[in-house]
């Protein structure tokens, strides 16, 4: 039965090989007959090429003295506008602000500390350094804020050391999250852990660089943020 | 003597034993046949010191079969590094029987031990397989036997008959016979193989693109508790060797880790988050019957029973650092047994009790090392340095262990003197999570 399955594998391999090289050849063929047409019209195609590049730049010049005319009104019209005062409503612009961004742009803005989702740790360590503090209150902030939003904290470890150790560590560091998330007020039911231990590293290389950036916790949105 | 091949080992019934497991589990992605993939090499590196001299001569007619046995015998006796297996000599036609060894041509070789035989292939399709050990200067046969088998059963047969040969001259069992289990890691997938202890026979019982951890083999050698990752979080499975059906032992919130089956292969040990953070519990191997054995506000895993099941080594950070503790298998009386630097884990009790290997940091490597119990002395036993997940073979003389070496995880053993190493690597991107399968069958 395998052995059937292969050979129709084969054969239809084969034959989609060939049928490829038949299609290539004849495209080449084509090109090929186009070049020997142009060239017999070069000589007239190049007469109205340079025919039409002179009206264009007559063109081009027309237009820049308009442009010139235009702007020195404007700036005529801005300086006695200038002398009115200009009276506005006064509004809420925090407000204005969040009903112009939904959360989905507000966690993928490059500018907002919401972008960053990944907190790094010493060696063995799970605590949270100063310098990710921020980042999980401006995480914390959102998730108070849109309580429909829910996330989970995925905690990795470098590969040295035991396996097993590493796994029980990479929960702590996702628990950490979780708990430094839930002091902020976040729902406990809206925060989901898991750790990977040292199983899915996200740098490969067997080096302090690649442990670095292993040793991490990752909040994650999920319907947002891409399954690793 | 009869030989009774475990279903899976011979071929039809691998064939057949497949196919229940991807109704049961549906897990596998890929439905080729993986018998040639991670195939291992095992190379032998070091070499012990008072071999044992020994003289295999090839069997009468073997060579009329794939498998030749004096070749694998030999190849067995090798790897073990306790013997010196010598040249056949040029006296020729090769006795086969008692009666045509000339006692004096080996004597003067030097041939303590002779090891002859012959293979024929019966009318009723069987093969019978007679082998003899020689001592020479006693003139008389020191053990002999003969085994009638089908040709599939050749490679089992010469692995029993160099266990013999091994348990004779050593007074100790050889594990030839054994099977290991451990992990490939390929581009997008991960397997989890069962092999023959000399790499051969390798067969996958689980892919899955998701990791595989933490192997252990029941006591009995008939099921394989391990971690899956395959629900996108770790999970602990029992998964039955024999008819490829497997079953969940544990999926508490949190994690679901390091596996260890009791002596008696009735409980297992395991690592639990569900309250908070990893304790080490018990469980029935039915998966009733859960109870707490730890009560630290720090992580505890990696219990490893003793051989008499009255206590569990385990790894514990509740002094700061990760170290190795004792407790008495109900949890009472925990003893912290590590105090040399900073980061000691992943201990595994000898299969004698006397002493356990685990892992430890030395100025940034981490290396196999071996603590005995009585003197409370550690040794270390390999010189690279980023080793881990260390294995008893079951007679206690060798130790696997997880390596990385060019970048790749491999395997590796080292005899538990220190003296006798081995690499052993395979067509995978990463080999490890090394679990050596008991000592079973009609010995």
């Amino acid at each position: 039965m395998n052995r059937i399955l292969i050979a129709v594998c084969a054969a239809l391999l084969v034959a989609g090989c060939g049928s490829k090289g038949g299609t290539s050849q004849q495209s080449k063929a084509a090109v090929e007959s186009r070049d020997l047409f142009q060239q017999k019209d070069q000589q007239a195609a190049d007469e109205a090429a340079k025919q039409a590049k002179v009206q264009q730049e007559q063109e081009q010049l027309k237009q820049q003295m308009e442009e010139q005319k235009r702007r020195q009104a404007e700036e005529a019209r801005k300086a006695a506008e200038a002398e009115k005062p200009v009276i506005k409503p006064l509004t809420d612009t925090a407000m204005t602000e969040k009903s112009l961004s939904d959360p989905a742009s507000m966690l993928k803005d490059a500018a907002s500390p919401l972008s960053k989702r990944s907190i790094y740790y010493d060696f063995d360590a799970y605590n949270i350094k100063a310098e990710f503090q921020t980042l999980v209150e401006a995480h914390g902030k959102f998730l108070l804020e849109h309580k429909d939003f829910k996330v989970r904290i995925e905690g990795s470890c470098d590969e040295r050391g035991s396996r097993e150790y590493n796994l029980a560590l990479g929960q702590r560091r996702a628990d950490s999250v979780k708990k430094a998330l839930t002091l902020l007020g976040v729902p406990a039911k809206n925060i989901q852990t898991v750790s990977y231990g040292s199983e899915k590293p996200k740098a490969l290389g067997h080096d302090e660089e690649g442990w670095a950036e292993n040793r991490r916790s990752d909040i994650v949105y999920p319907g947002i943020d891409a399954p690793r | 003597m009869e030989m009774t091949g475990r279903p899976w080992q011979s071929r039809r019934a691998d064939s057949k034993h497949r196919r229940a497991w991807y109704v049961v589990a549906g897990a596998v992605l890929c439905l080729f046949s993986t018998t040639a993939r991670a195939q291992l090499t095992i190379e032998v590196i070091g070499g012990g010191a008072d071999q044992v001299p020994i003289t295999v001569l090839p069997l009468a007619d073997e060579e009329k079969f794939q498998q030749r046995i004096s070749q694998i015998v030999s190849a067995d006796l090798v790897r073990s590094g306790r013997f010196k297996v010598q040249d056949i000599g040029s006296v020729r036609p090769l006795p086969s029987e008692p009666t045509e060894v000339n006692y004096r041509y080996w004597k003067n070789r030097g041939t303590q031990t002779l090891v002859i035989g012959k293979v024929i292939q019966r009318d009723d399709g069987k093969v019978e397989v007679r082998f003899r050990m020689m001592d020479t200067s006693k003139e008389a046969q020191a053990v002999g036997y003969a085994y009638t088998i089908v040709v599939p059963q050749m490679r089992a047969i010469a692995h029993k008959i160099a266990d013999t040969i091994y348990e004779k001259l050593t007074g100790e069992p050889g594990v030839f016979s054994t099977r290991i289990a451990y992990v490939a890691r390929f581009p997008q997938r991960f397997e989890l193989h069962v092999a023959d202890a000399d790499g051969f026979n390798s067969q996958f019982i689980l892919a899955h693109r998701e990791p595989i951890i933490s192997p252990a083999w029941s006591p009995d050698g008939t099921r394989i508790a391990y971690v899956s990752f395959e629900q996108g979080r770790s999970i602990v499975f029992i998964h039955n060797l024999v008819d490829g059906t497997r079953r969940i032992l544990a999926s508490y919130d949190g994690i679901n880790s390091a596996p260890a089956w009791s002596p008696d292969g009735k409980r297992l040990a395991l690592a639990l988050s569900k309250d908070g953070v990893s304790q080490i519990y018990v469980i029935d191997a039915d998966g009733n019957g859960l109870v707490r054995l730890t009560n630290s506000n720090a992580i505890d895993t990696e219990a490893s029973f003793s051989p008499d099941g009255k206590y569990i080594l385990f790894t514990s950070d509740r002094g700061g650092s990760p170290q190795i503790y004792r407790m008495s298998a109900s949890g009472a009386n925990v003893e912290r047994m590590t105090f040399d630097g900073g980061y000691n884990v992943t201990p595994r009790y000898s299969p004698d009790g006397k002493a356990f290997a685990y892992i430890q940091r030395n100025q940034g490597r981490y290396t196999l090392a071996l603590m005995d119990l009585t003197t409370r002395q550690s040794v270390i036993l390999s010189d690279s340095s980023l080793d881990g997940s260390p294995a008893f073979a079951p007679n206690g003389r060798l130790i696997l262990y997880a390596s990385i070496v060019g970048g790749h995880g491999i395997l590796a053993a080292v005899s538990s003197d220190g003296r006798i190493k081995q690499k052993i690597s395979a067509s995978a991107l990463d080999v490890r999570e090394p679990a050596w399968g008991p000592l079973v069958g009609n010995r």
